[in-house]
C-alpha cells in the first residue's frame, strides 16, 4: 500500500500526492497524519481504495464517484456531500450534514452523526451505527438512511421520498413524516446492508416516509404548510 | 465564520494555559482574520485584575496616570503595567462596577476590557500570530480561558469590537460567540430602557449582559446557560465561564459547529477539530454538540494567590 505523508504537507500537497499515485496506476493509498483538516480525498473519480489513518475536517471524499474511502476515526462537516457511487465509511463520529445531496454509493457511521444527516439525499444508503441528531433526511429525495440508535428532533422533515429505518428511539418526527413498522422483509435487507459493514443493530426497525401532504398545496391543509414554514 | 475554542482543566491544577489557547486559535485561524483575543483564568489575584483599554485620545502615559489616580480613590493600587495596548492594574478588593466607571470617566474611547479575581482578556486586531506577539499569551498559567478568532460580518472591527466579551460590571464572567443573536436589538432596546451601556454594536455582546442578569438573579451558570436557549435567537454557538464555573450552549438548529474533545480530566472545546488535535493528546473523545445542547463543568478551588500548582494524585499525559 502506498503512503501519503500528511505531516508537513498543506492539504492541496496531500491531494495532489494522491492524484499523482492514482494517476501512476495506483489503487490502494493509506494517508497518515491527516491531522482533522478540511476537504482531504475529494473528487476521486477512480476505483480505488484509500484509507485515511486519524480525523478528517469538512467535506472529505467529497463529490467523489466510485472511490473506496475508509476514515479511521472521526469526521467533520459534510464527510462524503454529492458522492455519486462507491462507498466511505466513518469509523468514528461524524459532524453535521453527513452524507448529504448523496446520488449513490454506501456511506458507512460506525458512530453518531450529528445533524442534518443526508439531508436532501437523492439516492444511495447512509448507514449510521450510533444515533443521529437535529433534522437527519431532511427534504430527502430518494434513497435510504438506517440509524441503527436513537434519532434526534425533526426527522425526516419535509421529506419527499425515500425510506429512513430507526433502531432506537425517535425523539421526534419532522413535519408530513409518517412512521410504520419496518416489515421483515425489510428488516432482512437492513439486517443484510448491517452485515456487509459488521456494524452490530437491534432486531427491530421503525420506518419513516414522507406523508406527501407537502407535494402540492391544498389550502384545506393550511396548518400543516405553517408548521412546515 | 469566526473561531472559538475553550479549554479546561477539571482538576483545577494551574497549567499552561496561555499556550494551549494560542495552539487551538491558530489552528482555527482559518476561520477569522480580524480579531483575536483569549480569556484566562489564572492565579488568585490579590484583589482584582483591570486590563484597559486607554484610548486612542491624548498622551497614552497622561491616560496612565489618569487610570491610576481615578483607581487609587477607591482602592489601593498594587501593581501597574502595560502589555500591548492594554494596562493592566493589581488593585485591591473594590466594587467593580463602581472601580470600571471610575476609570471608564475619564473619556468615552476609554473601556475597561475585563475586571476579575482570576479573570484576564487580551485581544487586538489581526490574527492570533499577532496575539501571540502583542501579549505574553503562552507564559500564562491557568485552570481554564476562552479563545476567539474573528470574521466580521456586521460590525466594525477594532479593539472594542473584538472577542472574548467581558460581562461588563459581573467580574470573572467572559463569553465568546460564533453565531448570530437574531433578537438583539430587541434585547438591547429592552436592556437599555432599564441602563444597562453597550459598549459595541456586536451582537455578541448581548450573551454577556444577559448571562450576567441571570446569574444575579440567583441562577448557576448552567441554569442561565439553559434560559439562554429561550431567550436567544439566531444560530449561536458560545462558551461562557466564570471562576468557579466553564460551560457551552448551542442552538436549536445546529446551525453553528461546536466539537467537544474530552481526555483525562480535559476538555478542550472548538469549532473545528483541527483545534482539538493542536493540544489534546491521541486517543481522546470527540464528538459534535446537538441541537440545544448545554454542559458545564466546576472548577474546582485549587488555584490559590501564591500560583503554585497543587500536588495531583499519578503521571498524566497533558496537553501542551
Amino acid at each position: 500500500m502506498n503512503i501519503v505523508e500528511g505531516k508537513g504537507r498543506t492539504v492541496r500537497q496531500i491531494n495532489e500526492a494522491i492524484r499523482r499515485l492514482i494517476d501512476a496506476g495506483e489503487r490502494e493509498l493509506l494517508v497518515r497524519h491527516p491531522g482533522a483538516r478540511h476537504n482531504l480525498a475529494v473528487a476521486i473519480v477512480q476505483n480505488v481504495a484509500i484509507v485515511i489513518d486519524g480525523p478528517v475536517g469538512y467535506y472529505a471524499g467529497g463529490m467523489s464517484d466510485g472511490v473506496r474511502l475508509t476514515i479511521r476515526d472521526s469526521a467533520g462537516w459534510g464527510v462524503a456531500e454529492c458522492l455519486m457511487s462507491g462507498e466511505v465509511v466513518v469509523d468514528g463520529n461524524a459532524g453535521n450534514g453527513a452524507a448529504a445531496s448523496i446520488r449513490g454509493g454506501t456511506v458507512v457511521i460506525r458512530g453518531d452523526a450529528a445533524a442534518r444527516a443526508g439531508v436532501a439525499m437523492k439516492g444511495g444508503l447512509l448507514l449510521i451505527g450510533g444515533g443521529c441528531g437535529y433534522m437527519t433526511g431532511f427534504m430527502m429525495q430518494r434513497g435510504t438512511i438506517i440509524v441503527c440508535g436513537d434519532a434526534g428532533e425533526a426527522l425526516a422533515d419535509s421529506m419527499y421520498e425515500g425510506l429512513i429505518f430507526v433502531g432506537g428511539r425517535i425523539a421526534e418526527l419532522g413535519n408530513d413524516a409518517v412512521v410504520s413498522d419496518a416489515s421483515p422483509g425489510e428488516v432482512q435487507e437492513i439486517r443484510a446492508a448491517l452485515d456487509r459493514y459488521g456494524v452490530p443493530g437491534p432486531a427491530a426497525f421503525r420506518k419513516v416516509v414522507s406523508g406527501r401532504k407537502l407535494w402540492n398545496y391544498d389550502k384545506r391543509e393550511l396548518g400543516v404548510w405553517k408548521a412546515a414554514f | 465564520m469566526c473561531g472559538i475554542v475553550g479549554f479546561l482543566d477539571t482538576s483545577g491544577a494551574l497549567g499552561p494555559v496561555g499556550a494551549t489557547l494560542l495552539g487551538m486559535l491558530e489552528a482555527l485561524a482559518g476561520r477569522g482574520p480580524d480579531s483575536s483575543g483569549v480569556a484566562l483564568w489564572g492565579p488568585l489575584a490579590p484583589g482584582v485584575v483591570v486590563r484597559i483599554k486607554v484610548g486612542e485620545e491624548g498622551a497614552a502615559d497622561a491616560r496612565w496616570r489618569e487610570v491610576v489616580r481615578r483607581a487609587g480613590r477607591l482602592a489601593r493600587v498594587e501593581a501597574t503595567t502595560w502589555e500591548g495596548s492594554l494596562l493592566r492594574l493589581v488593585v485591591a478588593k473594590a466594587e467593580v462596577g463602581e472601580l470600571a466607571a471610575a476609570i471608564e470617566a475619564i473619556g468615552s474611547d476609554v473601556e475597561v476590557v475585563s475586571i476579575g479575581e482570576r479573570l484576564e482578556i487580551v485581544k487586538q486586531v489581526g490574527p492570533p500570530a499577532n496575539l501571540a506577539r502583542e501579549f505574553d499569551v503562552s507564559r500564562r498559567r491557568g485552570t481554564h480561558g476562552l479563545g476567539h478568532t474573528r470574521l466580521s460580518t456586521e460590525s466594525k472591527v477594532d479593539l472594542s469590537h473584538s472577542q472574548p466579551f467581558w460581562a461588563h460590571g459581573t467580574a470573572d464572567l467572559a463569553v465568546v460567540h460564533n453565531g448570530h443573536i437574531t433578537n438583539y436589538h430587541r434585547l438591547r432596546r429592552i436592556y437599555e430602557q432599564e441602563g444597562v451601556r453597550f459598549y459595541t454594536e456586536n451582537d455578541s455582546e448581548i450573551i454577556g449582559i444577559y448571562l450576567a442578569r441571570k446569574l444575579r438573579q440567583g441562577l448557576s451558570l448552567r441554569g442561565a446557560l439553559e434560559a439562554s436557549l429561550h431567550d436567544l435567537d439566531g444560530s449561536f454557538s458560545y462558551l461562557a465561564a466564570t471562576k468557579a464555573a466553564f460551560g457551552f450552549a448551542k442552538d436549536p438548529f445546529c446551525l453553528k459547529p461546536l466539537l467537544v474533545g474530552e481526555s483525562g480530566g480535559v476538555i478542550a472545546v472548538a469549532n473545528e477539530e483541527i483545534a482539538l488535535q493542536a493540544v489534546l493528546p491521541a486517543g481522546y473523545r470527540a464528538r459534535e454538540a446537538g441541537a440545544r445542547a448545554v454542559a458545564t463543568w466546576e472548577v474546582p478551588e485549587r488555584a490559590g494567590p501564591s500560583g503554585a500548582e497543587p500536588r495531583r494524585a499519578g503521571a498524566r499525559r497533558r496537553a501542551a
